[in-house]
């Protein structure tokens, strides 16, 4: 049997809830992933993966397979991330730091885990669409075409986000890195 | 840090940090657990009426919704075109014979003798 996205979903359409499951599954763990690198909140991030999959359940007959599933859902998700709108509270988790460990090269580490915290520092300042075209092209490594797909926009858009991100990380973070 | 080596950087960080994280299992878990039946209703695509209709065996007739469309439009023409005035006025014309009262003459009582038609 055809199990891919676009089989799965022709099945959702008809009201099949197992294939619904099987999509959920597939699915969930990277959109939860994805969510909490744009939102930098966990709890807002597993309400965000739960509406857009129940989305893919309730649109299901409506939709086209005009592009993937998987960059229909990654706009879902971003369009449900950017809706929401809560820069206060993102916290990149994953560039917290991590206890500095007094071997041989623990100063650089804790160097270079004290430069990854500015740099999240100063990608939760970015505005919204910004930080998720930077979350989508560094860390899932869309191409500036992908990227503009998900965000509905055209590819020189997208370059005009990336650019503008960078300056405004650059100056953002000009100050501490200068210190360094 | 120089100019020239802050954009090597600025990418190295920016892939560093926007990494996806490693699935976070109980989370996915809650996620999946809140998407267990019952689920919402689906949206129904207009495309896929005609089959909804089926499944409750309400199929249009379709010659049938078309004769009743072309009726319905063919109504709407005569009534915008004025074509059913003739006959408006075809009422008219007998209107006009029964205002003489016929009816009168022949029944009524004749008024000196009382004698009856």
């Amino acid at each position: 049997m055809d199990d891919s996205d676009e089989a799965l979903m022709a099945r959702v359409a008809r009201g099949d809830e197992v294939a619904y499951r099987l999509l959920s599954r597939r699915h969930v763990p990277a959109m939860l992933g994805l969510a909490r690198r744009v939102l930098g909140n966990a709890a807002d991030a597993e309400d965000v993966a739960q509406e857009a999959m129940l989305r893919v359940w309730t649109h299901a007959p409506r939709w086209q397979p005009l592009a993937q599933f998987r960059t229909w859902l990654t706009r879902v998700v971003v369009n449900l991330c950017l809706d929401r709108k809560r820069r206060a509270s993102w916290v990149a988790l994953e560039a917290a730091g991590e206890i500095v460990d007094p071997a041989p090269g623990a100063t650089e580490q804790a160097e270079h885990n004290e430069r990854d915290r500015l740099v999240a520092g100063a990608i939760a300042g970015l505005p919204a669409r910004q930080r998720t075209a930077i979350v989508l092209t560094y860390g899932d490594g869309m191409s500036n075409a992908q990227v503009a797909e998900v965000l509905d926009t055209t590819v020189s858009a997208v370059e005009t986000l990336l650019v503008r991100a960078k300056q405004n990380l650059r100056r953002a973070l000009d100050d501490a890195i200068d210190e360094d | 840090m120089t100019n020239d080596k802050f954009p090597e950087f600025l990418d190295g960080a920016l892939e560093r940090i926007t990494q996806a994280p490693p699935a976070d299992n109980a989370a996915v878990a809650r996620v999946l657990k809140r998407l267990a039946p019952p689920l919402p209703r689906q949206k129904i695509a207009l495309r896929r009426l005609p089959a909804v209709l089926l499944d409750w065996q309400f199929a249009p007739a379709w010659p049938r919704v078309a004769a009743l469309a072309g009726c319905a439009a063919l109504g709407f023409y005569v009534g915008i075109a004025g074509l059913d005035r003739r006959l408006d006025s075809l009422d008219a014309r007998f209107a006009v014979a029964s205002q003489s009262d016929v009816g009168a003459i022949v029944f009524e009582a004749e008024s000196l003798t009382g004698a009856r038609p």
